[in-house]
């Protein structure tokens, strides 16, 4: 087996504040992520999902255990190592979008590439292409608050997948959408993952989405549950 | 709902305590520019009061001569007045104390027999009485009384002597007693000395002369209408003056000085006023489901409005506090600068102790707290008028702008063009009226700031990180951007506008210096500086300098201190005799307004006045017209030979030769020299040679280059207080940046979070803040250059010509104007730091449902 491209050590992620009590989250995680595989992810509200896609991101990293992205041992970098390692190997997709509303279509593609220092030209094509593929070629100089929310998500598709990262995470992807455009997305979503060859660890509420993916973890109050054979 | 106002202060405080800061720190410094400039302003009049106080505080009509001196045989004539109850002469001159450098003592020659008193203290204390004193003062030679501070900060007792110098002419002292004039008038000057008259003018060489005769009346008298009949009594050489109207001249002769400053520290609240805005209005848009509950909880629109308008008040308040004493140490700071311009410019008393009185703090206090206000009330009121349904709802007020950047353009386009209408037609033939339309401008150039940043940015495209994306960031946030760059607009244009305006006076008094400045050495004396006109040069001296191997030429200069006879414009007369100068040398150092330099010495050495270009403008004069003075014995009736540039004052000068000063105004010495040397001399050389022969003399050399430095040195002492309230102004907008940039921090925390989850690192993010406070100090630079250069043209050529009367040539001060330019942008990108690093702070984690 090719060493995977996230792999998760008996992780734990405990949420400490000074003004509330200590909240354990996430314990005992193990996973594994192979190089090119779709994985779902599933579980109750508040079970834990989003945590555990913010520690693969490196965007929080484990109490306990170890988190490894790319090989890099996320619990042992500086935030600046995280930062970066992140921007290098994941693409991130949001329930909400999240786009830029004062940046064009095609702007708020080409953000992962600006900042990672792209050249201009090399940033500028694969944006086309990625937006040509999606079916948005024609409105890449649109302000972004004139689209559909499925318009919406289908450039969020395309901001993460930019810099072809190794590893694709998706919050929740068609959480905002109806059904029919819920679906599309999500078969955009694996289509373009799998056809740049990029892992994708997603989640969803939906069975149906979530059978699509290679396997399906679930989560139940902080502990996966074990896996299921399909 | 006041303690909701306690609570929601509190929590305002704990929430946002640098944008509070900031707040207090803009309105704080806007407050203490107009007390750093009230304070000295009143501190020029309060010295000249001061010392009208000390001296003349008993008497209720002074008479003075129209040339400085008055014959002592005027005062029989004063007497006899039947409302006039006592008169006593008094000598005044000033004398610089021999040996040590810029002490001056301000003499005065009373007559001890007068009714009038002064409060001597002798050496052994208390307990003296004044009548041995009194004997003293006329059987001991030079017996003089000084301030008990003047005397302990010399290290000086009863019984030391003192050398004194006026003009060329030394005489000794000796301290008899000591004069407490602080013990009745706080403010009057510590260089105050008292001595008997008669030994003051045999000693200092002023037989039979006196300055002004003081004068008493029976209780109840009319003092206008005696002073009218003494005139009349007295002739036309002869002014009879109230304290009141005394006070009037000073002040009327700091008029300009003072309102330039006034308006200027004006510029300071104007900027201030931009943050309070800025601040009340990010927090009202932070705030809005607040006061959405708040309404929809029962409280009425008055009810929130005066919630928002009692947080505002108490920024005011704070900033008072703040800026009160902030005010107060750069008075201080400024005190030398200013009070130098007094003594050197306007030739009055230098301001030795500030004081604050209570009308400078109401009007801070009201400064303070209008400007909180009115920057509060409009984001209030439109906070207040809203219903809470629409509270409650988002709301993206950037947006909402947009839109009114034309309409606002427009209302700037058409108060411009009013202001520029009601100028042309009406505003130029009043005195205020530069100043009315400067600040009509300068309220118009803000309103042209949206759509000028809108149209800026609106091309941009972003091709990475970059000044592109920074600005693009500023231009979706228009509001607020809009502001802190109206904000740094005024005080650029401001910046600039003082900046071409102080190059181009400098760059014409270069000009003008190398064109007077023709002799090689001059001579004055110590007590020139501040008796100026009554500081002689005595004759041997002269003949010596004039018999020295290498001097070519003596030219001898006498000033005099005159009125016109209308008795309303003050002239200073320079008497200028040249010998061994040819004609054709003199005419090639008139700095000529116009006409031909021949026929003007001409007209010069058939009696006519040359007369400076601020005479000629506040006096409507021109070449041809006869200037009347008014003299000892009568008017004195001279033909303008022509009118030439003068920056020495902005009153009025003249020039006559030596033979037309003398026939008018009678014989007297010079009270400067110049030598023309031969040309292998070099002038530093000679003027060195000379301080050596003359060593032990009370005299000063100064070779041309020397004296042109001099020149120069005090033209930029006046305008130090100018560069204090530049920095103020400065600092202000730039305050305004940095609460800009920390309200963006804010607002933005979900963009911020998105781009470090996309893997923004916290460098960029700072990068990207630090590119749009630089960008925003562009901004406000270029519309500043705009405003600057218009603001400079009205200094130039409208209130400086109305106010001072100077014709100064526009010059492009490019170094200058470069520092300037960096001067903001640094400025701007170093208030970016803060909120920048604050923003690199946001974390990934922070992204939300709501944030975007
Ligand atoms: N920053 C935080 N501090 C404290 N607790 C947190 C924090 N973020 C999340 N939690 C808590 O951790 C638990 C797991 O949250 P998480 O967002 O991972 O759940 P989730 O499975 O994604 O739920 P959902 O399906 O509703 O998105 C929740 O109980 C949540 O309240
Ligand atoms: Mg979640």
């Amino acid at each position: 087996m090719p060493e995977p491209i996230l792999r998760c050590d008996d992780v734990a992620l405990t949420y400490r504040a000074a003004d509330h009590p200590d909240r354990t989250v996430l314990r005992g995680v193990t996973l594994a992520v192979a190089p090119g595989e779709a994985v779902s992810l599933v579980g109750r509200s508040g079970s834990g999902k989003s945590s555990l896609l913010h520690l693969a991101a490196g965007i929080a990293v484990p109490t306990a255990g170890r988190v490894l992205l790319a090989g890099h041992d996320l619990g042992s970098g500086s935030e600046r190592e995280r930062t970066l390692w992140r921007r290098d190997t994941v693409g991130l997709v949001f329930q909400f979008f999240h786009l830029l509303p004062h940046l064009s279509v095609a702007e708020n593609v080409a953000l992962p590439g600006w900042l990672g220092g792209l050249a201009g030209r090399e940033v500028q094509a694969r944006t086309a292409d990625l937006l040509d593929r999606v079916g948005l070629a024609d409105r890449a100089a649109d302000p972004v608050g004139r689209l559909s929310g499925g318009e919406m998500q289908r450039v969020a598709l395309c901001r993460a997948l930019l810099r072809r990262p190794p590893l694709v995470l998706a919050d929740e992807p068609t959480g905002s959408l109806d059904d029919t455009t819920g679906r599309e997305v999500m078969d955009l979503l694996l289509a373009l993952t799998r056809a740049e060859g990029g892992a994708l660890l997603f989640v969803t509420h939906s069975r149906q989405l979530a059978a699509a993916a290679d396997r399906t973890l679930r989560l139940v109050d902080g502990r996966l549950e074990p896996e299921r054979t399909a | 709902m006041i303690r909701y106002l306690g609570r929601s202060l509190r929590q305002q405080l704990r929430r946002s305590r640098t944008l509070f800061l900031l707040t207090v720190v803009g309105v704080a410094l806007g407050v203490a520019s107009v007390v750093a400039i009230q304070t000295l302003n009143r501190g020029a009049l309060q010295a000249f009061d001061g010392s009208v106080r000390a001296v003349s505080g008993q008497a209720d009509l002074t008479v003075t001569g129209t040339i400085p001196t008055l014959d002592e045989s005027l005062l029989p004539v004063v007497l006899a007045d039947p409302d006039v109850t006592g008169a006593w002469p008094l000598l005044r001159l000033d004398v610089a104390v021999h040996g040590r450098d810029g002490l001056y003592l301000d003499l005065v020659g009373f007559d001890v027999f007068a009714p009038v008193s002064y409060p001597l203290i002798g050496g052994d204390g208390a307990g003296d009485d004044a009548g041995r004193l009194l004997s003293e003062a006329l059987t001991v030679p030079g017996w003089a009384a000084l301030t008990p501070e003047f005397a302990a900060g010399q290290g000086w007792a009863v019984g030391d002597s003192v050398t004194v110098s006026s003009g060329s002419r030394l005489a000794e002292l000796t301290i008899g007693a000591l004069v407490d004039f602080k013990s009745f008038e706080p403010l009057a000057p510590r260089r105050l000395a008292v001595m008997d008259i008669a030994w003051a003018q045999a000693l200092l060489g002023r037989p039979g002369q006196v300055h002004q005769i003081d004068v008493t009346l029976v209780p109840g008298a009319d003092a206008d209408r005696v002073a009218a009949r003494l005139a009349a009594v007295l002739g036309p050489g002869v002014r009879v003056l109230t304290p009141e109207q005394r006070r009037q001249d000073a002040s009327g002769l700091l008029a300009a000085f003072r309102l330039n400053l006034t308006a200027l520290s004006l510029i300071s609240v104007f900027v201030g006023l931009f943050l309070v805005l800025t601040a009340v209005q990010a927090a009202l848009v932070r705030r809005r489901t607040e006061f959405g509950v708040l309404r929809s909880v029962g409280a009425t629109p008055r009810q929130v409005l005066g919630l928002i308008l009692a947080e505002a008040a108490v920024v005011g308040v704070v900033g008072v506090a703040l800026g009160v004493p902030l005010g107060w140490l750069a008075a201080l700071r400024n005190l030398d600068s200013v009070s130098g311009t007094l003594t050197s410019i306007y030739v009055l008393e230098g301001i030795e102790t500030l004081t604050l009185p209570p009308a400078v703090i109401l009007l801070a206090a009201a400064v303070g707290l209008c400007g909180a206000l009115i920057g509060a009330v409009g984001p209030a009121l439109d906070m207040a008028r809203r219903d809470p349904g629409t509270l409650l709802a988002p709301l993206h007020l950037h947006r909402r702008t947009s839109g009114t950047a034309g309409r606002l353009a427009a209302g700037a386009l058409g108060l411009a063009g009013a202001a520029t209408g009601w100028f042309l037609l009406a505003g130029r033939d009043l005195r205020a009226g530069g100043f009315v339309y400067g600040f009509l401008m300068m309220v118009s150039l803000p309103l042209v700031v949206p759509l000028v940043v809108r149209t800026i940015t609106a091309p941009v495209r972003p091709r990475g990180l970059g000044l592109a994306l920074s600005l693009r960031n500023l231009a979706v946030r228009l509001q607020t951007t809009s502001l802190a760059v109206a904000a740094l607009a005024v005080t650029a244009s401001m910046l600039v506008g003082i900046t071409i305006l102080i190059g181009s006076f400098r760059a014409t008094l270069v000009t003008w210096l190398d064109t007077t400045i023709r002799a090689d050495v001059y001579i004055s004396t110590p007590s020139w500086v501040r008796a100026g006109n009554d500081a002689f040069l005595d004759r041997p001296l002269l003949d010596e300098l004039s018999a020295r191997p290498g001097v070519r030429a003596v030219e001898e200069q006498r000033r005099l201190r005159v009125r016109t006879a209308d008795g309303r414009q003050l002239v200073w007369l320079n008497g200028v005799r040249f010998a061994g100068v040819a004609g054709a040398e003199l005419a090639g150092r008139l700095p000529l307004v116009g006409g031909d330099p021949y026929l003007v010495v001409a007209k010069l050495e058939r009696g006519g006045v040359l007369i400076g270009e601020p005479l000629a403008r506040k006096g409507g004069y021109a070449p041809g017209d006869t200037l009347v003075l008014a003299g000892a014995d009568g008017p004195v009736a001279l033909p303008i030979a022509g009118v030439a540039y003068d920056y020495t004052s902005e009153g009025g000068t003249a020039f006559v030769l030596m033979p037309t000063l003398i026939a008018a105004f009678g014989p007297t010495a010079p009270n400067n020299a110049a030598l023309f040397l031969d040309a292998e001399l070099d002038p530093d050389e000679v003027a060195a040679a000379l301080a050596a022969d003359y060593a032990g003399r009370p005299l000063v050399f100064r070779s041309n280059r020397t004296l042109r430095t001099e020149v120069l040195g005090i033209f930029d002492q006046t305008f130090a207080v100018t560069r204090t309230l530049q920095v103020m102004a400065l600092l202000i907008a730039v305050c305004g940046v940095s609460l800009t940039l920390l309200i963006q921090a804010r607002e933005r925390a979900g963009e911020l979070a998105l781009l470090r989850a996309l893997g923004a690192t916290r460098r960029q993010v700072f990068g990207l803040f630090l590119g749009e406070g630089t960008a925003m100090g562009a901004l406000g630079l270029v519309l500043g250059l705009g405003g600057g250069v218009g603001l400079a043209a009205l200094l130039i050529l409208v209130i400086n010509r109305v106010w001072f009367g100077w014709t100064i040539q526009p010059a492009w001060p490019g170094a200058a104007l470069l520092g300037q330019a960096a001067l903001v942008l640094a400025a701007a990108a170093a208030a970016a730091v803060y909120p920048a690093l604050r923003a690199g702070l946001s974390d990934a984690g922070g992204l939300t449902r709501d944030d975007l």
